[in-house]
């Protein structure tokens, strides 16, 4: 009876994923069927679970939408490199006529993204961009820019002996890397009075610099600035000085332009971060990949602005937020 | 008198090691002592410590709870996400308990009613519940958390209120395992489940109640991490039932079951939280801290497997004494 019951079990819940699967199989989500004959693009998302990311493969949708002869199929690769490679293989076998990659590991996603090529398919790699692939296009946000405009500020800001804490992204990201490359060049070379108190990998999360910066100000009792790679590292930074006399003229600078990081300078409690939006990185994959399929261009690798967001122009960008129902109004 | 003093390490090892990793930290870091610090570390492991006494829980009955940060993050995104329309702080709490026992006892249906491995069948719910999180907030962010901080930042006094949680937590697990026929209970079926249900134990029901408290320890933890860092993360939380399960087994509890104390969790995070906190201090690159953190865990599961085996050879030694005398 009860073997019964399980089977039943079972099978009614393979039936329902499968029901399901028409919306989303395999991670998969789907733009609107439009019933017409144009291009199939694919777009291998990194992971949907990475919020920067998720809030990219929304934006990839709602960018397709404005292409009536285009449609666009989002799949996740679910942080894992096994399974993106899988779903770039499967488009390959699918025959789409662009596909779109967000690697989640750039070197392990490259021989598949040759394939792409040499499958004669449109290649393009995106967040962060896959470089010296002969006929693969790229579109990308500099992650060496967006970290220098706020070193760049940094250098006037940042006070003579200062001291200062370094948040760092996972090793071997590609970003990660770039941007702490940035900050290294554009303001520790050029400031060698400046000391670094503390600096550790915190993987993009606010809950490890949470605990980092705890450890942080009990070893130090002067720390004048946060550099962060991130804003979601700066602000679990900033929630443990939140309130504390000494640190209260702390400047703290970050990359992204989260919700969250708009709030925080606007509140004056942060003070800058560069804007990496998905939005234009969404339009300008999708205006890329237009141009490649219909032979407008042959290979295109181009980056969105990387705009330094402060106090003064913090508005616009709270105004944006809001209006995409990100911050509250 | 050689083999009561054993008896005696054995039993106290635990508090030892840590009696002398604070000695040697005190000597590396002159603020290692401080009340700020002090303060610091207990914050810091909390969350982890109110994990591990459920997974503890878990594994004394022979079970084990691979779900728990995965429903940590779907408890505490919908509790941020019911404070924010509601405003009371009351029903948040609330909600991500009866979300988290939700979760655990769907858990408890797979393990005991259809017999999947606990293994497997938390596995599974770590992928639903994290999908949950994840569709629910569409990826992103809750923020604007107002006043829902004050469960893991405010202070009744001089003293935190995640600490005075996890103070409360502590006396209710100990006194549950030393003092509660359940508490004989789990010790009697994570150590021969047949021979418990030869002794009259409900196995089924007791994995049941065990389960709940997991969950109810689970959306309190899932409370106090949100509210820690000010923001409702689906993504956060990822691998922290490895944080309470290498707490729970660096105190002293086995994987085989039957063996695990609050004491000795309660020491096993406090041995975890001293270490990370120290290597911060100190300034220790993160990789480093990586590699020391695997060589404790390492040595404990060593540490573990030695004792036993030593037992089970003392056992075996009495026995066959026995045996000789009775020939």
């Amino acid at each position: 009876m009860k073997r019964k019951l399980v089977s039943v079990l079972v099978g009614i819940s393979m039936v329902a994923a499968l029901l399901t699967g028409c919306g989303s199989a395999n991670g998969t989500t789907k733009t609107e069927d439009k019933g017409k004959d144009g291009y199939r693009v694919a777009y291998i998302a990194r992971a949907q679970s990475d919020s920067f990311a998720a809030w990219l493969a929304n934006e990839m949708m709602a960018a397709a939408e404005e292409y009536d002869d285009i449609t666009l199929d989002v799949f996740d690769g679910q942080a894992d490199d096994e399974k993106e490679n899988a779903a770039i293989e499967n488009a390959i076998t699918s025959k789409y006529d662009a596909i779109i990659v967000q690697p989640n590991n750039g070197e392990a996603q490259r021989p598949y993204v040759e394939k792409i090529v040499a499958a004669g398919i449109v290649a393009i790699t995106t967040n962060a961009r896959i470089d010296g692939i002969e006929g693969a296009s790229s579109v990308d946000a500099d992650p060496y820019a967006q970290a220098a405009v706020n070193a760049q500020a940094a250098l006037e800001q940042v006070p003579q002996n200062a001291k200062v804490v370094v948040l760092n992204g996972p090793s071997g990201n590609f970003h990660a890397d770039e941007r702490r490359k940035a900050w290294q060049a554009e303001f520790f070379d050029k400031r060698p009075d400046v000391e670094i108190v503390g600096e550790q990998i915190a993987n993009w999360n606010k809950d490890e610099a949470v605990q980092y910066m705890e450890d942080w100000i009990i070893s130090n009792n002067q720390i004048d600035a946060i550099i962060s790679m991130n804003d979601n590292m700066a602000a679990g930074a900033l929630e443990v000085v939140a309130g504390k006399e000494e640190f209260k003229d702390i400047l703290s600078y970050g990359v992204d332009g989260t919700a969250e990081a708009m709030l925080l300078i606007e509140a004056g409690t942060m003070t800058s971060t560069c804007l990496q939006s998905a939005i234009d990185l969404a339009k300008l994959n999708l205006e890329t990949v237009h141009k490649l399929l219909t032979g407008e261009e042959k290979q295109i690798d181009t980056d969105i602005d990387a705009p330094l967001i402060n106090k003064e122009n913090v508005a616009d960008y709270v105004k944006m937020y809001k209006d995409r129902g990100l911050i509250q109004k | 008198m050689k083999f009561r003093n054993n008896r005696v390490m054995e039993k106290y090892s635990i508090f030892i090691v840590l009696f002398v990793m604070i000695i040697i930290c005190s000597l590396l870091n002159e603020n290692f002592l401080s009340t700020g610090n002090i303060t610091n570390i207990i914050k810091q492991l909390s969350v982890a410590a109110i994990l591990a006494y459920g997974e503890m829980l878990l594994i004394v009955s022979g079970m084990l709870d691979l779900s728990a940060g995965a429903v940590l993050a779907l408890s505490g995104v919908l509790s941020v996400s019911v404070y924010k329309s509601s405003g009371s702080l009351i029903i948040a709490l609330l909600v991500a308990v009866i979300v988290a026992v939700v979760c655990n006892i769907i858990n408890a249906i797979m393990v005991t009613s259809f017999k999947a491995p606990p293994f497997i069948a938390t596995l599974a719910m770590q992928t639903v519940a994290r999908g949950i999180a994840l569709l629910f907030t569409k990826g992103q962010n809750i923020l604007q958390l107002d006043n829902y901080v004050v469960f893991g930042q405010g202070n009744i006094g001089p003293i935190p209120v995640s600490i005075i949680f996890l103070i409360i937590i502590t006396i209710i697990i100990w006194y549950l395992l030393r003092h509660t026929r359940l508490g004989r209970s789990l010790y009697a079926i994570g150590g021969n489940e047949e021979a418990a249900v030869a002794s009259g134990i409900n196995v089924k029901l007791n994995k049941y109640k065990v389960f709940i408290i997991n969950g109810i320890l689970v959306g309190i933890a899932g409370v106090l991490f949100m509210s820690r860092v000010n923001a409702g993360l689906p993504n956060g939380a990822v691998g922290y039932e490895m944080e309470g399960l290498t707490a729970a087994i660096v105190g002293g509890t086995s994987f085989s079951g039957g063996i695990g104390t609050t004491m000795g969790t309660l020491t096993g995070a406090f041995i975890i939280g001293c270490l990370n906190n120290i290597m911060n201090l100190i300034g220790i690159d993160s990789y480093v801290q990586q590699i020391v953190k695997g060589v404790i865990i390492a040595l404990a599961v060593i540490w573990d497997i030695h004792s036993k085996t030593k037992k089970t050879t003392k056992v075996v030694l009495v026995e066959e004494k026995e045996k000789v005398v009775s020939n």
